[in-house]
């Protein structure tokens, strides 16, 4: 099918992150409250398409084909689409691709994506055990391999030795994304402050991490609407937010298949990026302001690597050298990142995206100035997928 | 009078002492459930095995009844060589998974270029913590997991269950 119409963000809204007293389902209906504020007048009769995020809700919430659940919930008949997408940490960024194909090609006009997870369970160990069920369980999990910290220790000891990326390097991350964080009233680490010397002094989680370098466990839900270009513009007075292009890769589902040299290289990020700045007819220069997966500090330095807005290896001195802030080169991660804001993965990609669309309509918290062009990113699993969109105040032309 | 009824229905299979395979963190191995078996069965043999496809010559691993490379189902089981080098290493000293004792000890491994794999993550047993060093060798070796029970028409049957891990090669 061709593409006839030209998608754009209309706006959307979160949950409070954190360890929540609310199941998924109270968690959207927050989120979509959120979202009418943040869309006056927006009505659950205006939506079409219901695409829904959640890689837990069939494990955690007891819950398997949920979308038409979550579409009674929430008021909505849809008569385009309504599905769920399972692809854990970047669950509501590959829905917002596909809302985007849906609307360019006119067979939807209205989308809501919305993502959440239950992560905190009644007691800690299932947290821990559950997360076996997120990799190649027959072959990885069997391993021992649960929680992401001790996979992504060694991505960080890798980056170190080859890269001589320090401590004090990805301490630049973590101060910089709670400073961001302090004042998101939606985040799980809203007003909590960190100094380098904090950083330095928290306990260790695993070899080289601290507390600071790991986001939390968290729960939460987030809303956003996508809609075609003449729809957006009768529901809105705030400036078109259009997706640009789009690029998603998955290289690997198991540790063996891991495509990098080592596992300081990711480049299927690479790739995935490639992609999107071609479809967004941008460079990585272009880009005023980013949300890259901060799940750990390294996780962000490598991102800034292969998303291009530094050399391969200077991730480390270009988050020191403060390009990560707000008035430096490509400030990231401007509501307080996963690092502060938590992470549940389903509902991440989402909650990127409407800062984004916010820093593009003028309105953040942490306002870039003059910013026309703005990307997501998401990386999900063992570092397995690689998911980025990118966001203009133009249309590609 | 009816007899009061003394079942007490929880719920809760678990509670019941009933085996859920949905919780169990080991592959279900045996051949009548799925199609790799003869991995395990090789297992057993203390043999690391994947398969090779007679087409195109692709190894991949894991071992699958398709070739990834071009979808040809004629393939053979071959031998692995059974030692690595360790690239990367990190101990979780608590919290591990339930099920896994602490220290749990997860190694990135490197393999030689004659070796069908370049990387691989494992987990390493027979091992202190603070033992294992970058650089170390390390070889395959197998251990028992819990059997469980399936139902055979109305009969239960218990399937064994072996799994492999690394271990240090002694100096």
């Amino acid at each position: 099918m061709a593409q006839t119409k030209k998608a754009c963000i209309v706006g959307g809204g979160t949950s409070v992150f954190g360890v929540r007293a609310a199941s998924i389902f109270d968690m959207l209906q927050e989120a979509a409250n959120a979202m009418s504020k943040d869309i006056p007048g927006l009505k659950p009769k205006d939506i079409d398409g219901l695409i829904f995020a959640s890689t837990t809700a069939g494990r955690n919430s007891n819950s398997l084909n949920t979308a038409p659940i979550v579409a009674h919930r929430l008021g909505i008949k849809p008569t385009s689409i309504c599905v769920r997408v399972d692809t854990l940490c970047s669950g509501s960024n590959t829905a917002i691709i596909l809302a985007t194909g849906l609307v360019e090609s006119g067979i939807s006009e209205v989308v809501l994506v919305t993502g959440t997870e239950k992560l905190n369970l009644p007691q800690r160990w299932e947290s821990t055990f559950m997360n076996l069920y997120t990799n190649d369980h027959d072959w990885d999990s069997a391993m021992g391999l649960a929680v992401p910290p001790p996979f992504f220790g060694m991505i960080a000891q890798a980056h170190m030795k080859k890269y001589g990326t320090t401590k004090e390097q990805m301490g630049a991350v973590a101060v910089a994304n709670y400073a961001y964080g302090f004042n998101n009233p939606m985040a799980q680490f809203s007003g909590k402050t960190l100094s380098l010397g904090d950083y330095m002094a928290a306990r260790t989680v695993c070899d080289p991490f601290g507390l600071n370098d790991c986001c939390p466990v968290t729960d939460g839900a987030s809303a956003v609407i996508i809609a075609s270009e003449e729809r957006a513009k009768a529901m809105t007075k705030r400036p078109l937010i259009y997706i640009r292009g789009t690029g998603q890769t998955a290289s690997h589902g198991m540790s063996a298949g891991w495509p990098g040299e080592t596992l300081a290289d990711w480049p299927h990020l690479k790739k995935a990026g490639e992609i999107a700045y071609k479809a967004a007819q941008l460079t990585p220069k272009d880009i005023d302001v980013a949300q890259t997966h901060d799940c750990f500090t390294i996780s962000e330095i490598i991102e800034v690597e292969e998303l291009g807005f530094c050399k391969k290896g200077e991730g480390g001195a270009f988050v020191a050298s403060g390009q990560i802030k707000v008035d430096g080169q490509t400030p990231t991660n401007t509501d307080g990142g996963l690092l502060t804001v938590g992470h549940p993965y389903g509902a991440t990609g989402a909650r990127q995206a409407i800062e984004i669309c916010k820093q593009l309509q003028g309105r953040a918290l942490h306002q870039v100035k003059d910013a026309k062009f703005g990307l997501t990113h998401n990386l999900s699993g063992v570092c397995a997928q690689h998911t980025v969109v990118i966001y203009g105040t133009e249309p590609v032309k | 009078m009816a007899e009061l009824k003394t079942t007490q229905i929880v719920g809760n299979p678990h509670l019941e002492g009933k085996y859920i395979a949905e919780m169990d963190m080991w592959p279900l191995e045996d051949p009548a459930l799925n199609r790799l078996y003869p991995f395990y069965d090789n297992m057993k043999q203390s043999r690391w095995t994947t398969t090779k496809c007679k087409k195109c010559g692709y190894i991949s691993y894991p071992p699958g009844v398709a070739c990834p490379n071009c979808w040809s189902d004629e393939l053979e089981w071959i031998d692995l060589p059974r030692t690595a080098k360790v690239v990367g290493m990190t101990e979780t000293l608590a919290g591990a998974p339930t099920g896994f004792d602490s220290p749990l000890i997860i190694a990135w491994l490197g393999f030689d270029k004659a070796h069908p794999l370049k990387h691989l993550l494992v987990r390493i047993i027979n091992c202190q913590a603070g033992q294992l060093k970058i650089g170390d060798e390390v070889k395959f070796v197998t251990f028992e997991v819990p059997a469980h029970p399936m139902d055979v028409k109305k009969e239960s049957k218990t399937c064994e269950r072996v799994y492999y891990a690394f271990e240090p090669i002694k100096k």
